[in-house]
């Protein structure tokens, strides 16, 4: 029987109303928040980050590698990002967002610019086309102990993604992980920009949506 | 533009997809739906931990974070030494 997520600790049911669940991974009892963590490195305490780190640093990679799609760039990048963490911890503000989506934005503006200085990603389409719904298998590797703790949160975000037509799919994925345009979107997958548009719009809403609805499997 | 578009628009804007004429024409729709609209666009932005959240995580050396945490506390002396 596959062991269900539990809502992370700093996500308070009756605060949450319409809005969408925090999509964070459960969080053992006694164990600081991502928020907690966050006032740490706020406080210029290194051990908080270090936990930080532990906790996140597969997947930010992960975010990373989907995006600039080599080893020693990516962990050139994971460097900077949480140095760049460290540095800029003072700005984040738990009023505009949770701290793994602010590494998150982070992470990936990063890595996105370091993919336009190769302009490697003119190449992107063809590369999408070659890749497999799964991660490549140079991805895959033993579960860790992290992994485990973000499986179950995976699958079920993938299970909505998955329930995503694949033009519409692949219009987000060009989007959020290669950050082109629509109009390079459109000129990548020979698609009227219209069209794209579209694409890009539902699917947005039904991963929204979908997100939604996970709260009540949460 | 009434909420619901705005709302089409806010979940491309959170992931950079807005063409340049359609960026004027949500920012003027921003400011007029004040709070309510920065409410949502924090909202759109757990698409982002979503996203990162689907993929597979990846294995780094424990050399990397050795490295990583070295410069932290290099940074955290010298910012010392310097207050």
């Amino acid at each position: 029987m596959p062991r269900r997520p539990k809502l992370p600790a700093d996500l308070d049911p009756e605060e949450s109303g319409p809005r969408l669940p925090a999509v964070s991974p459960p969080l053992e009892p006694g164990e600081p928040t991502d928020l907690e963590l966050m006032q740490g490195i706020q406080q210029e305490d290194p051990e908080a980050l270090s936990q930080l780190y532990d906790r996140y640093n597969g997947i930010i990679k992960a975010l990373i590698l989907r995006v600039v799609h080599n080893e020693a760039e990516a962990d050139d990048l994971l460097q900077e990002i949480f140095m760049e963490l460290w540095n800029q911890a003072k700005n984040f503000s738990a009023q505009k967002g949770k701290p793994l989506g602010w590494m998150v934005t982070l992470a990936r503006r990063r890595a996105i610019d370091g993919l336009r200085k190769k302009q490697a990603y003119m190449r992107a389409g063809e590369r999408l086309q070659n890749e497999t719904e799964q991660q490549p298998d140079a991805w895959v590797h033993n579960a860790t102990e992290e992994e485990i703790n973000f499986t179950d949160t995976r699958m079920l975000i993938r299970k909505v993604i998955n329930g995503l037509p694949l033009a519409q799919q692949q219009a987000i994925d060009l989007a959020f992980f290669h950050g082109m345009s629509q109009r390079e979107i459109a000129a990548n997958t020979n698609t009227p920009l219209g069209t794209v548009k579209t694409r890009l719009e539902l699917g947005l809403k039904k991963i929204y949506d979908g997100l939604k609805e996970l709260k009540d499997e949460l | 533009m009434n909420f619901d578009e705005f709302q089409n628009r806010a979940r491309l804007y959170v992931i950079g997809a807005l063409e340049n004429g359609e960026s004027q024409e949500f920012a003027r729709a921003r400011a007029r739906f004040g709070q309510k609209a920065e409410d949502f666009i924090i909202e759109c932005y757990q698409l982002h931990e979503a996203f990162a959240l689907s993929l597979r995580p990846a294995k780094s050396s424990e050399a990397l974070k050795e490295r990583l945490m070295k410069m932290v506390r290099e940074r955290k002396k010298s910012d010392g030494n310097t207050e």
